[in-house]
């Protein structure tokens, strides 16, 4: 690779960690904490591109000026071009520009089991904070759920917003993805939305991937103090909602 | 006619380079299309997320070999290494808890201090300690795993342990033609500061592509492997320190993040977990390809297995002492 080609690699790599965080599309890949790391280094790319490109003319006008003065040791001694894998950045390059692929949803969900971790033995779950209904956290709701025993849940009205997935014994979860550093390392909470009778999901059911807001009181069932417990929800109402802001929890 | 004429037109590779772009934005739609499949979807997603998760600790790195290499003189580093290498080998894997980066940031900065002069044994110690000891890491375990405090402490002595005999190892057995030492020469330039920046965009060009490579592989097996493979080695307490091992090279996650990923997986025991944070920052898929772009396959192909080997084998034994 020339080296006027990797100045535009790192050009285009720089404007394309600025442009994903111009607007909210990088929370479909990290977590909110990043945005500064990924503007400094965005500008810093762009940077040293710009000082690679101005060198390469500088480097071919002066050849351009005076080849026969050019000493043999300064031509052995310039700055040569990048290995050929470098090409291999065209790849995120134009993952980003062109596809800007969508955040992690069903397809991820339905592959793994969800998951409440147990919180620390000493930490009691704190009481519900103030609102009716009260806007909590997927992982947050199941935690209380499964290690609580629903406690600080009883005759509280909740709200809660995540996307539809099937249940495979029939019914649909409301789902909600965690990241702890990027979308590679997703774990999933999944809780089964039933209705008035407490036996079966509520009608109609989401499309599969639609977002919705769930709005509803505690029911026990799905299982306790077990990582892999679903805890359940009675849902009043079931309203589509747009994909948040941050579609991760 | 003239010259001008008959001198055939021939395609610059900035030409082709420029050429090849627009085809690619023109047939945009065409690409969004195949890319409405969910799991071709999935993969994209979590490419783009390991790259752009990567970058800014890379670019970390490419900065800090390009100060080393134009602000930092080889004396300094004679002067504060001890003379021998055996020595030197415990004193770099130490001073590894100095910089607050993770494993992107190491590979670069370790070869730029190759470059200055430090032996390769002390570097390669330094290369494998600081993604795991420095004080973020350390601190994130901590608050990750709230009741066993000990899981901190272990993998501070589990990963100076393996960093420092992997130092040694390549002392031991190393030959230096299996390893390819970065050259700086043709980067310096006028003035230091044009030394630093051609060394951080020559660090980066020849990192970045090997980066990309790690990150397409961890996409691949991150939607293609069923997460339940897991669950059939958790109850068995040999082959769970293996499969945990093995999951830390496969899901290449920032030293600074494992700790929460290990907490969550709470089916395996705590020296399984372990070996999951010491593996993860030495060996994983993407730090292997950021090596072999850095010092070459023909390290990468030798150092890598055996650090797996050695870190697990650390972790294990510090782990039954331990925890």
């Amino acid at each position: 690779m020339t080296r006027d080609i990797g100045s535009i690699i790192m050009i285009l790599i720089g404007g394309a960690l600025l442009r994903i965080t111009s607007d909210d599309v990088y929370l479909r890949y990290v977590k909110e904490s990043l945005r500064p790391w990924l503007i400094a280094s965005g500008l810093i790319l762009i940077v040293l591109g710009v000082l690679q490109l101005v060198d390469v003319w500088r480097v071919a006008r002066r050849e351009h000026a005076d080849t026969a003065a050019l000493s043999q040791a300064d031509a052995g001694a310039a700055p040569h071009g990048a290995p050929r894998a470098a090409w291999l950045l065209v790849l995120p390059i134009l993952a980003i520009y062109l596809i800007a692929p969508p955040a992690l949803g069903a397809f991820t969900a339905e592959r793994q089991s969800s998951v409440t971790t147990a919180p620390a033995a000493s930490a009691q779950a704190p009481p519900l904070p103030a609102g009716d209904p009260v806007v909590l956290p997927l992982n947050d709701y199941a935690s209380r759920a499964i290690w609580d025993d629903g406690k600080t849940l009883v005759g509280r009205n909740v709200s809660m917003t995540g996307f539809a997935t099937a249940a495979p014994a029939g019914g649909w979860y409301l789902t909600r993805l965690t990241l702890t550093c990027c979308a590679a390392d997703a774990t999933v909470t999944k809780i089964l939305v039933l209705g008035e009778d407490s036996s079966s999901s509520p009608q109609p059911v989401p499309v599969t991937n639609s977002w919705v807001t769930v709005i509803g009181r505690w029911l026990p069932g799905g299982g306790i103090q077990s990582e892999t417990a679903i805890a359940h929800v009675q849902a009043r109402t079931v309203t589509p909602v747009p994909t948040p802001r941050n579609p991760y929890e | 006619m003239t010259q001008v004429a008959t001198k055939r037109w021939k395609p610059t590779p900035i030409e082709i380079f420029i050429a090849g772009l627009a085809i690619f934005l023109l047939a945009q739609r065409w690409l969004v299309g195949l890319f409405q499949a969910p799991v071709w979807q999935a993969g994209a997603t979590v490419f783009v997320a390991i790259v752009v998760q990567a970058l800014p600790f890379l670019v970390l790195g490419v900065v800090l070999s390009g100060l080393i290499t134009a602000y930092v003189s080889p004396a300094f580093f004679e002067r504060v290494l001890p003379k021998k290498p055996a020595l030197a080998v415990p004193v770099a894997g130490a001073a590894g808890v100095l910089i607050p980066g993770c494993e992107c940031a190491s590979v670069p900065v370790a070869g730029g201090l190759m470059a200055q002069g430090v032996s390769p044994a002390a570097a390669l110690a330094f290369l494998l300690s600081s993604p795991a000891i420095n004080p973020v890491v350390i601190v994130s375990t901590f608050v990750a795993f709230p009741n066993n405090h000990m899981m901190a402490l272990a993998r501070l002595i589990a990963s100076l342990i393996a960093a420092v005999l992997m130092g040694w190892a390549w002392l031991a057995f190393g030959k230096g033609e299996w390893l390819r030492i970065p050259q700086r020469d043709h980067l310096h330039g006028d003035t230091k500061f044009e030394t630093f920046w051609r060394t951080a965009a020559h660090d980066f060009l020849h990192a970045g592509g090997f980066l990309v490579i790690g990150g397409v592989t961890a996409a691949i097996l991150n939607v293609v492997v069923p997460p339940s493979w897991l669950q059939a080695v958790s109850d068995r307490p040999l082959l769970s320190i293996v499969g945990l091992s093995v999951l830390a090279v496969v899901l290449c996650i920032c030293s600074e993040a494992d700790a929460f990923v290990a907490a969550s997986l709470t089916q395996f025991s705590l020296t399984a977990r372990l070996a999951f944070l010491v593996v993860g920052p030495m060996v994983d898929i993407k730090l292997v390809a950021l090596q072999a772009g850095t010092f070459g396959r023909q390290f990468a192909a030798r150092f890598a297995p055996v650090t797996f080997v050695v870190a697990m084998s650390v972790a294990s034994l510090v782990g039954w002492w331990l925890l």
